[in-house]
Formats: structure tokens, C-alpha cells, sequence
């Protein structure tokens, strides 16, 4: 148990190097683009992996996830690389592995799957003022009280007239 | 009687005012968030080499240059995979990310408040108005407080929200302050714009 956690640590080191010097010799596991709202697609790929000796594997372990993708193409850049399609995927960071075809670890890397845009943190607003509602309900109030009382008082007079 | 002939008239006044003051109260626009200007001074100190805190979920966070002193709830994101805010009938709470680390972790933490509600002005109403060099505050879980200093307050489109630099890897620790800004579109009932806020952990 201790050694597996020796070994996480280190692989982070790693993925954490390869974030910080982008392009760099020692990347030899990329993730493409490092960070993705989710149902957007990363692309893996292994840049020391040898297509000779047959499919590199990725191990993408994190939140609620750990699944094996199959490489499909040769990278451009050299190596080996698959798609990544995060519809479905748990938000938070997650950690490839990859394995080339003959066996040997290529490193690993790391990818964020974040919310899609923008928060909706607002909702405009009342566009009701209640301090004034309340004073001008009361005003009327009084307005039509009065107006009962006076036409009370005015009934008796137009029946003598 | 005096009053027969001036009571009809104060009955009338009263009633007219009633009237327009209803209009009126029906009628009035909300009070409209502050907006960060677009230019801004970013502060390019470098952050201090500060040991990273251990995993904790934050439960305040105070930000005296604007009055702001509230609890922190969880969130996660909808199954549409929008950012989850905290109900707007609880719009004094703000909420932490909790797919992302927690305040003074390494990495990126982010907050996110309501701005209005319909009760009016919410948690993060003001801050468009926060400046570079102001401190957050976050009290954690484990009882370690957290404090980060203004790097950059940017309002942005929500179609183009900056996901990398709010939510994406950091070496050092981070925070990210998101609320509503920018023009309100009454068709939708959404405001156009996110407002952002860059600090960094320097205490």
C-alpha cells in the first residue's frame, strides 16, 4: 500500500512537470488540452511510444473513473495517440498513464474536466419597489375610505333636495 | 363647514398619489452591480513560498473591503454540467466548487455567489468594485484561515468564460470569485456577463 502511494506521488511530480514546461524533452505523456468543460474531447498522447511496437495504452484513473483507452492514430509530433471524449465524466482532474506497446511506462499526465461556461448567479432582481407599493396602498386606502365616508354623509342631503 | 367643501379635494389628492406611487413602485428598476472597470492594474506580485494546507472544506469567507462576511456551502454542476449555485432564496451563502481543490491547496479554488436575488442585492453584489491588493479571507473546515490578495477583477461574456484560468492547474495556491454581471437581458432572466475574481494566497 505504501509503495503504490510512493508511486502516485511521484507520478504527479511528473505530470506536474510536464504542465509547467509545456513541450519539453521530459513529456513524454500529453494531454491536449489540459483542462476541458465537460462533453469536450482531450486528445492522450504517448510522444516516446514507438507505433512499431503496437498500441500505446492509456490508463485515465480520477473522480468515480478508471477506464483504459486504446491508441488510434500515430501523433503527428511522433508517438502514439487517442481521444478522450468527457461526456459523461465526473468534474474534477484526472490522471493518464500511458503504457507503449512494448511494455514500458511513458509517464503520465493530467487533465481537468470543469463546468460548462459561466455560473447563472443572478436573477435580476425585483423590479417591484415594496417600500413604495406599501405607501402608495395605503394612501389609496385612506383615499377611498374617505370617499366612503363623504358619500355617506352626502346621501341624506340629496334626498331632501 | 369648511371641511365639506376641502375633504372631497384631500380624498381626490390622496388618491392620485396612491396611484402614482404604485406606478411607480411597479415600474422601478433594481439597483444594477457594480462593474469592473477594463483597465484595471493587475497586481504582478510574485506569490510567497507558502507551504500548501491539506484538503479542507472551506465554511466562511470575509472580504472587509466590501462588507462581505458569509457562509460557504458545497456545489457541484447540473447534469447539463453548468456550475451549481447556492438556492436563491439563500442568497447571503456562497458556494465552494467542491470538484476543485479547497482554499489554500494548491491549485485554483473557486467560489461562486449570487449577485441579485429578488429580494435584492445577494453575497457577491460588489464584487465589481473589488481592486487589486484587497484581501479575502476564507475560514476552513480544519479551522485555518486562508488569506488571499486581489490579483484582477475581469467581467467576461459567459459564452466565453475563462474555464482554464478559473478552474485549471495551478502551482501555486489560488482563488476564484465568480458572480453574474454586465447587462441583465430581461427575455432570458440571466445577465450576460460572469464577474471574475484572480487573488492569490499570500497569508
Amino acid at each position: 500500500m505504501k509503495v503504490s502511494t510512493a508511486l502516485c506521488s511521484a507520478a504527479l511530480g511528473v505530470g506536474l512537470g510536464t504542465l509547467l514546461l509545456p513541450g519539453a524533452a521530459l513529456a513524454d505523456t500529453t494531454v491536449s488540452p489540459a483542462t476541458t468543460p465537460v462533453g469536450g474531447t482531450v486528445v492522450l498522447t504517448a510522444t516516446t511510444c514507438n507505433p512499431k511496437s503496437g498500441d500505446a495504452l492509456f490508463r485515465v484513473t480520477g473522480p468515480n473513473r478508471d477506464q483504459n483507452v486504446r491508441s488510434t492514430t500515430a501523433a503527428a509530433g511522433g508517438g502514439l495517440s487517442a481521444e478522450l471524449f468527457t461526456a459523461g465524466f465526473t468534474l474534477g482532474t484526472y490522471t493518464v498513464a500511458a503504457t507503449c506497446g512494448d511494455g514500458s511506462s511513458a509517464g503520465t499526465a493530467t487533465f481537468t474536466v470543469t463546468p460548462i461556461g459561466g455560473a447563472p448567479a443572478g436573477s435580476g432582481g425585483d423590479s417591484r419597489d415594496t417600500g413604495t407599493l406599501a405607501a402608495g396602498g395605503t394612501l389609496l386606502g385612506t383615499a377611498l375610505a374617505g370617499a366612503v365616508i363623504l358619500i355617506r354623509r352626502r346621501r341624506p342631503v340629496s334626498t331632501v333636495a | 363647514m369648511w371641511w365639506r367643501r376641502t375633504l372631497p379635494a384631500v380624498v381626490a389628492l390622496l388618491g392620485v398619489t396612491g396611484l402614482g406611487l404604485i406606478t411607480v413602485g411597479l415600474t422601478a428598476d433594481p439597483a444594477r452591480p457594480p462593474r469592473p472597470p477594463a483597465d484595471a492594474p493587475r497586481r504582478t506580485h510574485p506569490a510567497p513560498d507558502l507551504a500548501p494546507l491539506s484538503r479542507a472544506a472551506p465554511v466562511r469567507v470575509q472580504i472587509t473591503a466590501i462588507g462581505v462576511r458569509a457562509e460557504v456551502v458545497p456545489v457541484g454542476a447540473d447534469a447539463a454540467g453548468v456550475l451549481e449555485v447556492p438556492p436563491l432564496d439563500k442568497p447571503a451563502l456562497a458556494g465552494w466548487y467542491r470538484h476543485g481543490v479547497s482554499p489554500g491547496e494548491t491549485g485554483n479554488a473557486v467560489l461562486v455567489g449570487h449577485v441579485d436575488s429578488p429580494a435584492g442585492p445577494a453575497v457577491f453584489f460588489d464584487l465589481g468594485r473589488l481592486r487589486a491588493g484587497q484581501q479575502i479571507q476564507v475560514t476552513r473546515a480544519d479551522a485555518q484561515v486562508a488569506t488571499f490578495t486581489v490579483d484582477d477583477v475581469q467581467s467576461y461574456p459567459k459564452d466565453s468564460f475563462p474555464s482554464t484560468l478559473v478552474y485549471g492547474p495551478a502551482d501555486a495556491a489560488g482563488l476564484r470569485l465568480i458572480t453574474c454581471g454586465g447587462r441583465f437581458d430581461a427575455s432570458t432572466g440571466n445577465y450576460v456577463d460572469n464577474v471574475v475574481v484572480f487573488a492569490t494566497r499570500t497569508a
